[in-house]
């Protein structure tokens, strides 16, 4: 521990802040989670300073971290500490809105954690599909099966119309309602 | 082709990034420091722990002041810091500067100041927990090895060094504290009057063998003798009391598995958070298996899930008399499980921090 790695570690964090953010929000399709995401994130960050610094690509390594902690939520012990306190109230799941399933930002909060952060680094990071595998920690095999069953739950969420091509457009504004996902036998 | 209408989904998502941010940077770093010193104290801590249990609730070892002279014919640093009671203190800090948080372990008592911004970060350590390499080149802490630099000005009498940004001083006698400097490196420190002065008084006035206690959100009664509090971190809002928010209890049975997880984790000892800054309990985490409960009148969550090969029990309850808490237990045989142990054991004080313990155990 040292000033030198604080000084270090802030300037870094601060210039990557915001597409860290903007990341976190894609993939959690909420801004307050998206937050904590990010916050939890910042901290591991600072906990393998060395190795961020050490990297080769530092944003690909703290890409992958907030990708790997958004899949794993809970693999850091005290990992309730990092939650941001006060600001989000506890409220049930929403309910399930029939006409919100079939829009596609519902259809794309429905997908499971790892399908989602698939779909995220092919489509919205730009990333093929050996880089979106390091990240996952998977094989490529993985993650092209794992777009592809994302884009298939995606379509049948949507129906016919996305099939024949005319599909939902994103929605204008605000959040779909997060499906409730049934927890884990 | 639903690709294209995802990119276009993402893009405007992320386009609508709010301006507000409840991201704190200074946040993470500081909660990053406490685990790295958490890891560090558990590294350091877990082959004694048995004794060191013992020994943490006794009496500090020692009498210790520190005073002029050579050190080595000083009084002694306590073998094993209190951890109910931090052993050092801030004295002095710059103007607009505040204490932020810190912890204490058997081997070691730490904390952290500041503003906005990198902050000062004070390490006290135990005696024997330091050594000086044979050449005096460095400073050998656990988890750390600090690089000597240069003989710095005495510290209240003692020898001190300048290392990177920071400076080490002994204390007492086999007691090394390390003051942390917000700089980017010793040259920065070295030549800037303001700094350096600042950084001799703040080492100067660090304030040893303190007798304030830490205050406990909740009291634990009816568990075996061999329960011990453990590795606690606190905070103080506004000047007022210590304010203990995380700590574990060891068991008896509590060991260290250093490669599970990123920080490593204790089996069969209950990892205790409980502040009245409020907090979610995410009851609906589709990460693990969710039971909500009612327990002694407490609307709770109960958590089922798997770090590292190991079962986890979390119980967090959001609105708990204004508090918000959380108790995780790892490992397959606890010798009890977390609802249990919330249900018999554990008696939540309120928000009302006069009405907390100083006594966390009994």
């Amino acid at each position: 521990m040292s000033s030198g790695r604080d000084a270090e570690y802030t300037e870094y964090v601060t210039a990557r802040l915001s597409s860290l953010r903007r990341l976190a929000g894609v993939l959690c399709q909420d801004w307050d989670r998206a937050d904590d995401l990010v916050q939890a994130t910042l901290t591991k960050l600072y906990v393998h300073w060395g190795r961020v610094r050490a990297a080769t690509h530092p944003d690909a390594y703290a890409r992958a971290v907030l990708v790997r902690e958004f899949i794993h939520e809970r693999r850091s012990v005290w990992v309730t500490r990092v939650r941001l306190s006060g600001v989000v109230a506890d409220s049930p799941a929403a309910a399930v809105d029939h006409d919100a399933v079939l829009d596609l930002r519902a259809a794309v909060a429905a997908l499971p954690p790892r399908q989602r952060a698939a779909v995220v680094l092919r489509f919205y990071c730009d990333l093929n599909v050996d880089q979106a595998a390091e990240i996952l920690g998977c094989s490529s095999g993985t993650v092209k099966s794992q777009t592809a069953r994302a884009l298939e739950a995606v379509r049948r969420a949507l129906g016919p119309a996305s099939a024949a091509g005319s599909g939902a457009q994103p929605a204008a504004a605000g959040w779909a309602p997060d499906l409730p996902r049934r927890p884990r036998p | 082709m639903i690709e294209p209408q995802i990119r276009a989904l993402f893009a405007e998502i992320a386009v609508g990034e709010p301006a507000c941010s409840r991201v704190d940077p200074r946040l993470a770093r500081r909660r990053g420091r406490a685990r790295l010193r958490w890891r560090r104290a558990c590294l350091a801590g877990s082959s004694v722990l048995a004794a060191a249990a013992v020994a943490a609730l006794a009496v500090v070892v020692g009498p210790v002041r520190p005073g002029s002279g050579p050190p080595a014919a000083g009084p002694a640093a306590p073998r094993q810091f209190n951890p109910l009671i931090p052993y050092a203190s801030f004295g002095w800090l710059p103007a607009g500067e505040s204490f932020v948080s810190g912890g204490v372990t058997p081997a070691e008592s730490y904390m952290d100041a500041g503003h906005i911004g990198p902050e000062w970060s004070l390490d006290v350590y135990a005696r024997g927990q330091c050594h000086l390499t044979g050449s005096a080149r460095g400073l050998n802490c656990p988890g750390s090895k600090l690089q000597i630099s240069q003989r710095a000005p005495d510290i209240a009498g003692h020898r001190a060094f300048w290392t990177g940004p920071g400076i080490a001083w002994q204390y007492a006698r086999g007691g090394w504290a390390w003051l942390s400097i917000p700089a980017a490196n010793l040259s920065a420190v070295l030549h800037s009057k303001d700094l350096l002065h600042e950084v001799l008084k703040i080492a100067g006035h660090v304030r040893y063998d303190v007798t304030t206690p830490l205050v406990f959100p909740a009291r634990f009664s009816g568990l075996p003798s061999q329960w011990q509090v453990h590795n606690i971190s606190y905070y103080v809002p506004d000047r007022g009391l210590l304010r203990a928010d995380e700590y574990m209890l060891t068991t008896g049975n509590s060991r260290f598995h250093p490669h599970v997880g990123d920080l490593g984790v204790w089996t069969d000892a209950p990892y205790i958070i409980a502040h009245p800054r409020g907090g979610t309990c995410t009851p609906h985490d589709p990460s693990s298996q969710n039971t909500p409960l009612t327990i002694n009148g407490y609307r709770v969550v109960l958590k089922r899930f798997h770090i590292g090969g190991l079962p986890v029990q979390e119980l967090c309850g959001a609105h708990a008399d204004g508090l918000w808490f959380d108790i995780q237990m790892f490992g397959a045989h606890p010798s009890i499980n977390v609802a249990s142990l919330f249900k018999d054991h554990m008696r939540l004080l309120g928000t009302n921090p006069a009405n907390w313990t100083s006594k966390p155990i009994g």
